[in-house]
Parts: C-alpha cells; structure tokens; sequence
C-alpha cells in the first residue's frame, strides 16, 4: 500500500489546531474570570486524535474524500468545546474509577469513533458482503429492532436503549445504518423497474405490486417504531431516509409526494390515538399553553435563542443559571444546537449549519462519483441520514416542527451516535477511495 | 441518477435555508418580545434580584428593608406589630397591605411625577425605587400591640382632623421576613402561619367584620339627633317599665342586658348612653326609621368598601353593614322593626370593621366630618443606606381630605358630651370608666368613649369593643380617636375599655414629650 499524501485534508485540519484548545481556554477564561487558558489536555488530545485518524489514512495509502474528516472534525470540535464548556455533572462516565466527566467521555468515544471510521474506511473494501447479504442485514435490522422493543429502556416515553453492564446503547443508531444499506441493496437491483413500468389508477401511477410490498414493510416498520417504541424522531429520520433514496434511485417526485401524504396520514392517526403524540404536537402548535410543564422544554429553548440575538453571548457567557440549574433539560444531547446558538448568536449557528450543508454536499459529491448503483445509493442514503438528521433536530430546536429527540450528528453528547456518525464517514471514505483507485486505474488504461 | 442527486442538493439547501430563516425569526426577529415576557426565567430572576424601596415610619424609624445579595433579594421586616398594615413582598406568595398598594412605586416602575416617569421611558434609566414614610408611631403602635399581648384583637388609631392613622395593628401577628426571602425556604414558614388556627394573616382592623354591640348605639345617637328624630333630652315614657318586663315588638321581645345595681328610670340620652340601654336605643332606632338609618350609615361609610389611602394606591377595607349583604355589595333595606330596633343598639344583621367604628369615633371627634383615612405621609426618594434613616427629599407629601360630612357640628357635640359621660358620668363610671386616660398617668384631660359588649350565638364569649377619643373636654381639639377589639374578650369593659384608654393616654403624653 504506497503513502498517499493527503495535503489538502491537512491544510484543512491545521486551523482545528488553534479553534479548539482556543475555544477551551475562552470559556475557562470566562467561566473562572482568571486570565490563563485552564487545563488544555482534552483539546489537545482531541486535534491529536483527528491528526492521527490523518496520518493513519495517510500511511494505510487512504485515496477518499479529503474534505470529509475536516469538516466532521470541525463540526465535532466546535461541539467538544461546548459539551467542554457546560457543567460536567450532567452526565458522563468513569473509567476504571476515575471520573472523565461529560466532555472526557465523549472524547473517548470519539477516539472509538476515529478508529472505527479508519478501519472501515480502508479495510472495508468490498461492499459485496453488503450488498448480497442485505435482506440479511435487514433482518438483523429487524430482530435489533424487536429486541430493543421487547427489552429496551425506557427513557422520557421512548424506548431506544439497550444496556449490557455499565454500557448504554442505542439500537436506533445502526438500525439506521442497516437500513440504508438495505434500501440501496434493494433499490440499486430493482430501481429501473420501480422507474419504469407503471400500472396507472386514476392519476397515481404505481409499481408492480412485488416491487411494492418491501416498500410498504419499511412504511410499517417505520410506523410501529411510532407506535411501540414512542420514537418520532427516528421515524421521521426513518423515513424521510427512504424516500430521499427513492427518490433518487427512480427521480419520481410522485413517490415522494404520496409517501408524504401517508406519512402525514399516520401522523394525525397516531395524534388521534396516542397521548405522547399528541403532547408533541399540542406543545409545538403552543408551548406557552403550558410553559411550566409540557412545554417547558420548548419555551426554555426559544428564551435560549432570545439570549442568543445575531452575535450570541459569547462561549460561556451565556445559559445563565436559574435556582442553580440549567434550564433547559437535556442540552448536552436534543438542545446542544440551542446551547450554541445562545453563546455563538445566529452568526455562529449558521456557521455551524454550514459545515454541516458542506459535508452534506461532499457526501453527495461521494454518490455521484460512485462507479456503481449500490454504491452511489449509499452514499445518498448516508449522506441524507446526517443531513436530514441535523435538520430534524435544529427545526425541532427552533419550533418549526414539533420537537424529538434525536442528535445533532457529531456535536450531541452520546457514544451510540457518534459511533453510528463516524461508522458513516468511514462508509463515504470508502466508497470515495473506490471511486478514486478506479478512476485511476480507467485512466492508467486509457 | 445523477440528476437526482444534484436535485436532491438543491432541495436540502433549501430546507438548510429555511430552517436558518426559523433560527433568525427567534433569534433577531423576535428576541426582544421574548426577552420580555414575564415567564422568561431571566426576568424572572430580574424580579428576583430587584431592589425594593424601604418603608419608615413617622419619626424616620426603619421598617422594611431589602438588601441584594446572590442575585436575591432579602426583603427585612423590622417590626411584627406593622406586618398587617405593610404586608409583605414574597417572591412565592406576591404582595399584600402596603407593599401591594404601593407596589409600582417601591420597585421604581412608577414614579409619583409623571413627567420623571415619562423621562425614565426614554432615556431607559433604570428605576429607582422609592421609600415611604408612613403617619404611624411606632412607639405608639408598638405600645398597641403589646396592650394585645395574649389575646386575639386590633387596635387603630386615627387622628380625627386629617385621618392620619395613628396606630393600626392586630393580632396574633407574625414575622413576614421569613416568607420573603428565598421562594424554596418561604413555604415551611407559611404552613406554620396558616396553621394557626388564630389566622394570624387576616388583618383584623381591615378584614375583620365583627358585631359591633353597644358601641353602635354612637352611630344610632348621632344619626337621630342630626335628623330630628330625638334631641338629648327626649325620652320614652314606656321605657323605664320596659328595662324589666321587655319590649314587645311584632311579637318579638327586646330584653335589657343585665342592668346590675343600676335601677331602671326615665332615661334621656346622656343617661341611656352611660347605662347603654338596649331599649331606649331601640325606641331612637324605630323613632329614625329604617331609611334614614340606612341613609346616615351611608354617610358614615357603611355599606360601601373603605379604603385607608387614595389615587389608586389604598389598603382595602371589608364593607361594612347594619343590615345583611346586597347582591351589589351594599346593604339590604331592613327586613322588620325588629330588626331596625336591635341594629340600634348593634345586634341582629350589624357586621363592621374596627377601622370603620374607629371612624365614627373620630367623625364625632372631627365635629360631624368623616376624615378620609390615610397612611403614606410622604413618598420618598430612595435612602442608598436605610438604616440610616429616610432620604431628605420628598417626591410626594400626602394632603390630608376634606373628608365628608355625616353630621352637624352641633349633633357633634351632643353626642361628644354624652360619650364624656359614657366614660366619667356617675353610671358611666362602671361601664367605661376604665377607658378614661386620667386613668393611666395623664391629668386634666377628659375622654369621651363608648363600650361594646357583642353578644355571640351559642357559648361563645362576647366580643369586647371600645371606642372614644381624647381629648373630649370641652373647647379641646381631640388628637386621637380609636377602636379597640377584643375577641372573645368577655364585657367591653373589661377588657377592650382599659386598652383603649391606656392607648390614648400613651399618645397624649408621646405629643406632650414632643
């Protein structure tokens, strides 16, 4: 495997040298009001580790996206700063009896991350297994899925944790990923048929009832992971995963339109049916009807913003305490985007929302340079989990749609989804280096 | 598939752009609305730390308080005899008394001048609160209040030219410090006051409605004198029999309280007064009528909410009522004689306040005028350090009222002269004797006063009242007119007499220091 000099990722990583062990050093300034930068090691530690999944690509002769990890690493960095920044007594682990606090924890799964990411980004060379196997990583999917609704925990209403030992995790995370690369398997093989022919009723034109019915499965599944495991926002992600994916295997606006209107269906169904549904969405439409309780989240958030205006309070200035607490619960996880668009304004949240449209572009550049259908699916397919992922959880912040609780990719305090976020970057390393040996080898021959 | 993919760039820019546009919809567009509201924890926590003006009282002696330290306000209450009249500012339980009357002009959100108020607005300076300064003593209202020692009552005072209150304090009382401070350690001292099943939160000179007793016959005398219903020397021939054997009325019998060794004659009012015959007060309340009582009850301020203070800024009285409660809040005509003949001499359906009888004390005091009570003297610019004392600049000094005239100056005075004999005549001596000031150190001056003794239904011990006012004698300028309650205090002689008398004198000799 020759070297594989990887300069523009480094010229893009040299700036994380001086955001992130800044950023730490800004809040300890002004959080302890002394004028010394405060413990860098966390920081350090961190550009260290983004540098080393470099070199590491560097040396293992890694020939894929070069913009990828620096805009992960970015975005991820801006987010350590601020889990940095917030009181570590919210959460966080120990290991082996020493308490790492909440940003040292997630430091650690970020290591876990890197090392995930390398190792499937250049050992994992050949999507066959994927791609043959998929209605066997379906059904893992499926049996992950029965297993987290049959023993999962439950957590403020949702059921999406699993625990072996002292290890939390979140099936939903690689359910997601599973997912994905079934809808690709299953789309790349049918996807000219699903385009093409038609047997037309009225004006709706549908497929051919076989092709149908897998499709309709994962409009099930989605809707029982509403049902049973109370999830919305993985069913939102969910689904809006497979129709992007549809819609771009067949180029039918109609079938993302009617899977829209079904969804939108079982939405208001389940608002019907279900109390926790109904509660979201009561509390979308008017928080203030009950700003104490149901909607004190929501109502803590938008102050949140308030405070926040269009230059912010500046890194540990704002989130002030009320009664000694924060107010907004869970801002480590669903409310992080809030927490930052307090302290960094408008300015700052759309500074971080652009990193995140860049990877999203990058990762769809990954699709369209793919050789192949499967490939190039799932590409869009991840891609569109981060992207749509962050879109949820901001409009969800901002009140544009009601609030679930997902994460915002690589910036939300949590192993399982920066995991599941990294396991992604590698997937779209992978396919990208593909591309690019490829590339070399057409031309080499020409 | 390209396309699609280029496509599906474009829509996911646009929904990046739309959910920017959300962010900037809370974030710039509508920040200062929400930055407003007054569930936002921020303002919240504003009020929490707010600074407070401080309250004195008349000789500059420091009351309330309050002091910011951790972004919370303590607010300090130096003195438990004024917690009815001052209330309190919880940050759990809101405001009452003073500190809710006056709330906009303790915190600095309202200014007395409207054109610095107008200025603050524009320039966005930021309030300054201001202090008050009360017409209460404290020496005086701290002499009441432990005259109340052990008993549940109220005192209160009111000087008879302006209205100014003098003293106004009721037990049992309690120590408002506690529940005004941090809101997490309010609610244990508040269950301990609700608790008490004395309800040391009601203010009984403003709150509580009690019968009045023999102390009404003040109002009966005064209203059929000036209506020409009797004069001072009228008597009833059938009342002497009567005293013993009863008045029977629509089948109804009026019975006398127990006379003693007091034989039963032909009574003009100076006597009826001193003995406090039931009877002759009734034959004067028939002889009055059931429509000029309700009328002069009016004029005395019957029937209608009190209030201690004026512009908006005044401590609510409960309505006060010789007959029972109107769907309006007014007072129902009376329903027989009977009834007209027992509100004469202040049973059946007479329900008042102590503030409003120390009024009809402080009317006759005042030759015939009801003063328009008040208890804010001066509203202050903010002391930086209120233990030492107010600031020296006066933002807005109460102007006494013109008050209202119930009666003439001439009707005055003739109930003013049998209301010294209530006190000192040769009966009277063994009624209310005890209220006389003479009694407690002071010379030469005379009290005018009258005793209640409110009979109760069932076993309970009757109310014990007294009112008068000093000094009475003829040619003086009375300077204090008062009320006195005690419950359950037994004859109104012996208990409620003796205060009021100690209370006066106690004023004349703190004017007679300086």
């Amino acid at each position: 495997m020759p070297i594989a000099w990887r300069g523009t990722e480094l010229r893009l990583l040299l700036p994380l040298l001086v955001l992130v062990p800044l950023g730490f050093a800004l809040t300890h300034v002004v959080q302890t009001g002394v004028l010394d930068p405060g413990p860098l090691g966390l920081a350090i530690a961190y550009v260290a580790a983004i540098l080393a999944a470099h070199l590491a690509l560097v040396l293992l002769g890694h020939r894929g996206d070069q913009l990828l990890l620096p805009l992960a690493g970015t975005i991820g960095g801006v987010g350590l700063v601020m889990l940095n920044r917030l009181p570590q007594s919210l959460t966080g682990m120990s290991i082996f009896g020493a308490d790492i606090g909440m940003a040292g924890t997630q430091f650690a799964w970020f290591v876990v991350g890197l090392v995930a990411m390398v190792g499937i980004a250049v050992f994992f060379r050949d999507d066959g297994a994927l791609r043959h196997y998929k209605y066997t990583w379906a059904a893992a999917g499926a049996a992950l899925l029965a297993i987290t609704f049959l023993f999962g925990a439950e957590v403020n209403g949702a059921r999406l944790w699993l625990h072996f030992g002292p290890i939390g995790f979140q099936p939903g995370e690689a359910i997601k990923i599973v997912l994905v690369v079934f809808i690709a398997g299953y789309l790349a093989e049918n996807r000219a048929l699903l385009a093409g022919a038609h047997r037309q009723i009225g004006p709706v034109k549908i497929p051919p009832l076989p092709y149908l019915l897998p499709m309709l499965a994962i409009f099930a599944i989605v809707m029982g992971i509403v049902v049973i495991s109370r999830d919305l926002g993985t069913a939102l992600l969910f689904y809006g995963i497979f129709l992007t994916m549809l819609f771009v295997a067949t180029g039918r606006r109609s079938y993302v339109l009617v899977g829209l209107l079904l969804f939108l269906a079982g939405a208001f169904v389940a608002y019907k049916l279900f109390g926790h549904v109904a509660i979201r969405v009561d509390n979308w439409i008017n928080p203030w009807a009950d700003p104490t309780d149901a909607g004190y989240q929501t109502v803590q958030a938008l102050y949140a913003f308030g405070r926040g205006g269009l230059f912010g309070e500046g890194l540990g200035q704002g989130l002030p305490l009320i009664g000694g607490h924060l107010p907004i619960p869970a801002i480590q996880t669903d409310f992080i985007f809030t927490a930052i668009a307090e302290e960094l304004g408008l300015v700052g949240a759309f500074a971080l929302l652009a990193l995140m449209a860049a990877l999203v572009f990058r990762g769809l550049r990954v699709a369209i340079l793919a050789r192949d259908d499967f490939s190039s699916l799932l590409a869009v397919g991840l891609t569109t989990s981060i992207g749509l992922q962050t879109l949820i959880i901001v409009a969800g912040n901002a009140k544009l749609i009601p609030l679930t609780g997902i994460t915002f990719p690589f910036v939300s305090y949590g192993g399982s989804s920066l995991l599941a976020s990294f396991v992604v970057l590698g997937l779209l390393l992978s396919i990208s280096h593909r591309s690019a040996v490829d590339a070399e080898h057409d031309a080499g021959r020409a | 598939m390209t396309g699609n993919i280029r496509r599906l760039a474009g829509y996911l820019i646009l929904s990046f752009a739309i959910v920017t546009g959300g962010l900037a919809w809370w974030q710039v567009v509508d920040a200062q609305q929400l930055a407003t509201r007054a569930d936002n924890p921020q303002v919240i926590a504003a009020h929490r730390s707010a600074l407070r003006g401080s309250i004195f009282d008349a000789q500059g002696h420091l009351l309330a308080s309050t002091t910011v330290s951790d972004n919370l306000a303590h607010r300090t209450y130096t003195d438990p005899a004024f917690t009815h009249v001052i209330g309190y500012a919880s940050l759990r339980y809101g405001t009452t008394g003073l500190e809710r009357a006056y709330d906009d002009l303790l915190t600095g959100q309202a200014d007395p001048n409207p054109l610095r108020g107008l200025l603050d607005d524009i320039l966005a300076r930021q309030p300054e609160p201001k202090d008050l300064s009360l017409t209460i003593d404290q020496r005086l209202q701290d002499f009441a209040a432990a005259q109340l020692k052990g008993v549940v009552g109220a005192v209160v005072a009111i000087d008879p030219a302006t209205g100014a209150i003098l003293a106004s304090t009721s037990t049992p009382t309690f120590d408002p410090t506690a529940i005004s401070g941090d809101p997490a350690t309010a609610a244990e001292p508040m269950a301990q006051i609700q608790a008490n099943p004395d309800k040391p939160l009601i203010d009984r000179v403003r709150q509580g409605v009690y019968t009045p007793g023999s102390i009404m016959k003040v109002f009966t005398a005064a209203s059929a004198l000036d209506a020409g219903a009797i004069t001072p020397d009228t008597t009833f021939p059938d009342q002497p029999k009567q005293e013993t054997s009863g008045f029977k009325l629509q089948g109804f019998t009026i019975t006398e309280h127990d006379l003693g060794s007091i034989k039963p004659a032909l009574w003009d009012l100076s006597p009826a007064l001193q003995v406090s015959s039931n009877i002759f007060f009734a034959h004067v309340g028939l002889e009055l009528g059931a429509d000029r009582f309700l009328e002069y009850a009016r004029r005395f301020g019957f029937c209608a909410p009190l209030a201690i203070g004026s512009n908006g800024r005044a401590l609510p009285v409960s309505v006060s009522r010789p007959t029972r409660a109107a769907d309006d809040g007014g007072c129902t005509p009376f329903s027989d004689q009977v009834e007209l003949a027992s509100a004469a001499f202040g049973q059946a359906q007479v329900n008042v306040t102590p503030m409003q009888m120390a009024l009809v004390a402080a009317t006759i005091a005042n030759g015939g005028i009801v003063p328009d009570p008040y208890v804010v003297s001066a509203i202050r610019a903010h002391a930086a350090d209120p233990s030492k004392g107010p600031s020296g600049r006066v933002l807005e000094a109460a102007t006494p009222g013109a008050g209202q005239r119930a009666v003439s100056a001439e009707t005055a005075q003739q109930v003013r002269s049998a209301m010294v004999d209530a006190v000192s005549g040769p009966i009277g001596r063994i009624y209310a004797g005890s209220g006389a000031v003479t009694l407690y150190g002071v010379s030469g001056v005379e009290t005018a006063g009258k005793t209640g003794t409110a009979q109760r239904s069932g076993a309970l011990a009757p109310h014990s009242w007294f009112i008068g006012f000093a000094p009475a004698q003829a040619g003086a300028t009375p300077s204090i007119a008062l009320a006195v309650i005690v419950e359950g205090g037994g004859a109104g002689s012996g208990k409620a007499a003796p205060i009021g008398g100690k209370v006066m004198a106690e004023w004349l000799k703190l004017q007679a220091a300086g």
